[in-house]
């Protein structure tokens, strides 16, 4: 019998397999650590991975704890600072990137600054970070979401997507060509971008999701490939390597906290008896 | 230059000294080992009206909005404890009225600051972000947040942020000489642009060591001594993060924080322990140990990987050879002046 995942085993292996052999790979914190570094372990050795605070070429040896965690590693090939990450972005010698999403449009335009009104906010999200400069000039990238929405207009554009759809990114001249977001992984399925339209569509569901769940949480018309499939299984090999390098996300945050917690408390008594 | 023993001062000198009502004050640190002690004098020694920058804020920002202390921010990212059910100071601050925030993205604000570095009055941007909300809303920046200008090569659009000159930077490193030479390593991000950016800068540091560790490792000098106004040590300074070589992030105290920031009572009541409850941080840890035990910190000590030493020696030192002759001419200085007063070059 095939080992079995949790979901967020499934979200990491998924994002993994976007990193591809020899590619420079900008990474955030949570998922995509994990992902860069199952990808650097499994299947693509010669990735070089970085982070935006100057962190260059760098293995993992736990998860990190941020962006600027040299913590996590056994030292690294080059320490640059933030300004030459952007700019060695902007110049083109970054393949792919990984961006986290609160709310993403039709055309993988992008919020994580605010919910409700910018000036006097419901909700005040981190803001744009990195992200607006490295969805701009990234040669693509992946957009994970948990717990954002899918919403006709963004409380507040923070990040550049494929604008109005068609031609319309490549038109303002801004960009360079092609570059954009390429997927969109989310708890329920995978998004794609169409070549031509730009408009998102539902390319993989995860195990024992349906298609209408996905449709329910999407305000307009969702198109759906038509040779739409299940999200790839994890193989034995790659869920042992998350659950090993990180048995935290492997947990899933909800019940790593309550566990934590736990033994928290327990070594907290232990002491008190000493 | 300020005299070099003026320099090294505890962390209740150098902030009453160095920052001021109304002051555009900067964190030098992004993300990674905070100058959590000099924040929390800040607070302590109640600052008020200040502007703050940081990079990407973490419980600095928090505690410095949720003191009073700030009434307008300049960054990119905002700390926030939970999801949507959770909060942070910022959010309420924004919220009550009591707190103006000017959003930009990394890149952005590190560049105002690296034109501020090199004394420029403007520095180019990354253009993409002109079709965003950060280039269409504004703060109090109002239409100084950014400017286009058109390239005098290309005749292109170029989007431009102007330069940040705070007035003073906080900022912690691993080690300083009394000097000020003051050593960071690991992520370095923008802590060099930000305190070089500023008119005043104070460094704390896990320790001050002699002046010839700091010669003999230039290459990790990020901002040099005559620049510094005063150098307080201050060991487990940016406590509860993580210094590198030092100590790692400090996992419970952090989770602590967090659930404690959610809510505004929450928060003050953590700063009520915390920072205003302790007079420094020598009582702070005195504190932390009463309460958690000194074993919760000797397990985040770092355990040590030095850096492979680099080699900055040269084939001598000094221009006469073993023998006392010089190394180029091959004479003694007695010969050299015996021929420099045969030729009447000596002059008196």
């Amino acid at each position: 019998m095939a080992k079995k995942y949790t979901l967020d085993e499934l979200l990491i292996i998924t994002a993994a397999r976007e990193i591809h052999d020899g590619e420079n790979v900008i990474l955030g914190v949570g998922l995509p650590t994990t992902a860069g570094a199952l990808a650097k372990a499994l299947h693509a050795p010669g990735a070089t991975l970085m982070m935006e605070s100057g962190i260059i070429d760098f293995q993992p040896l736990v998860p990190p704890n941020h962006i600027a965690d040299a913590h996590s590693c056994r030292g690294f090939s080059y320490a640059t600072d933030l300004f030459s990450a952007f700019t060695m972005t902007y110049r083109g010698y970054v393949d792919v990137c990984f961006l986290g999403v609160a709310q993403i449009d039709k055309f993988g335009n992008i919020n994580t600054t605010v919910i409700g009104d910018y000036y006097k906010p419901k909700l005040r999200l981190p803001g744009s970070g990195g992200a607006a400069d490295f969805l701009s000039y990234a040669k693509r990238t992946v957009l994970t979401m948990r717990g954002g929405d899918f919403v006709e207009k963004l409380d507040y554009f923070t990040s550049p997507g494929y604008l109005d759809g068609g031609d319309s990114r490549d038109a303002t001249g801004l960009f360079p060509k092609g570059s954009g977001p390429s997927m969109l992984l989310t708890t329920k399925g995978v998004f794609r971008f169409d070549e031509e339209s730009r408009e998102m569509y539902l390319s993989r569901v995860h195990p024992g999701v349906k298609v209408e769940d996905i449709k329910k949480e999407v305000p307009w018309d969702l198109k759906v490939a038509q040779d739409l499939s299940e999200t790839d299984r994890p193989t034995e090999r790659e869920i042992g390597f998350v659950r090993r390098f990180a048995p935290t996300e492997a947990v899933g945050r909800k019940l790593m906290y309550e566990l934590g917690l736990t033994n928290a408390f327990k070594k907290a008594q232990e002491r008190g008896k000493n | 230059m300020t005299d070099s023993k003026t320099k090294v001062m505890t962390a209740h000198e150098a902030i009453s000294r160095f920052v001021h009502d109304g002051d555009h004050l900067v964190i030098g640190n992004y993300t990674v080992g905070t100058c959590a002690e000099l924040a929390f004098e800040v607070i302590r020694q109640k600052k008020t009206g200040l502007t703050l920058y940081s990079q990407s804020g973490v419980f600095d920002v928090e505690v410095l909005v949720a003191g009073g202390c700030v009434d307008r921010l300049v960054s990119t990212y905002v700390y926030r404890a939970g999801g949507k059910e959770g909060g942070s100071a910022v959010e309420r601050a924004l919220q009550a009225g009591t707190l103006e925030m000017e959003d930009y993205t990394n890149f952005q604000y590190n560049a105002r600051l690296v034109a501020g570095m090199h004394g420029f009055s403007f520095m180019q941007v990354l253009e993409g972000a002109m079709v965003t909300d950060l280039f269409k809303k504004r703060s109090f920046m109002g239409e100084d947040k950014y400017r286009v200008i058109t390239c005098p090569y290309t005749g292109k659009d170029i989007l431009t942020v102007p330069a940040a000159n705070p007035d003073v930077c906080i900022v912690h490193v691993q080690r300083c000489d009394r000097y000020g030479n003051a050593q960071y390593w690991g992520a370095l991000g923008s802590v060099a642009a930000a305190a070089l950016a500023s008119k005043r800068i104070i460094v704390s540091c896990e320790e001050i060591v002699e002046h010839d560790i700091i010669q003999s490792s230039p290459h990790l000098t990020i901002i040099p001594g005559y620049r510094v106004d005063a150098v307080v040590e201050i060991p487990w300074g940016a406590h509860p993060t993580e210094v590198l070589g030092y100590y790692n992030l400090d996992r419970l105290m952090y989770a602590m924080f967090f659930v404690s920031d959610m809510r505004g009572d929450g928060l003050k009541a953590w700063m009520d322990e915390w920072v205003y409850g302790c007079r420094d941080r020598a009582d702070y840890l005195d504190h932390y140990m009463a309460k958690h035990g000194s074993e919760m910190l000797e397990a985040i000590r770092a355990k040590s990987y030095f850096s492979a030493p680099a080699d900055y020696g040269s084939a001598f030192t000094s221009c006469w050879d073993d023998e006392d002759r010089e190394r180029t001419m091959g004479l003694t200085l007695e010969e050299l002046e015996e021929i420099l007063e045969e030729r009447g070059l000596l002059n008196g």
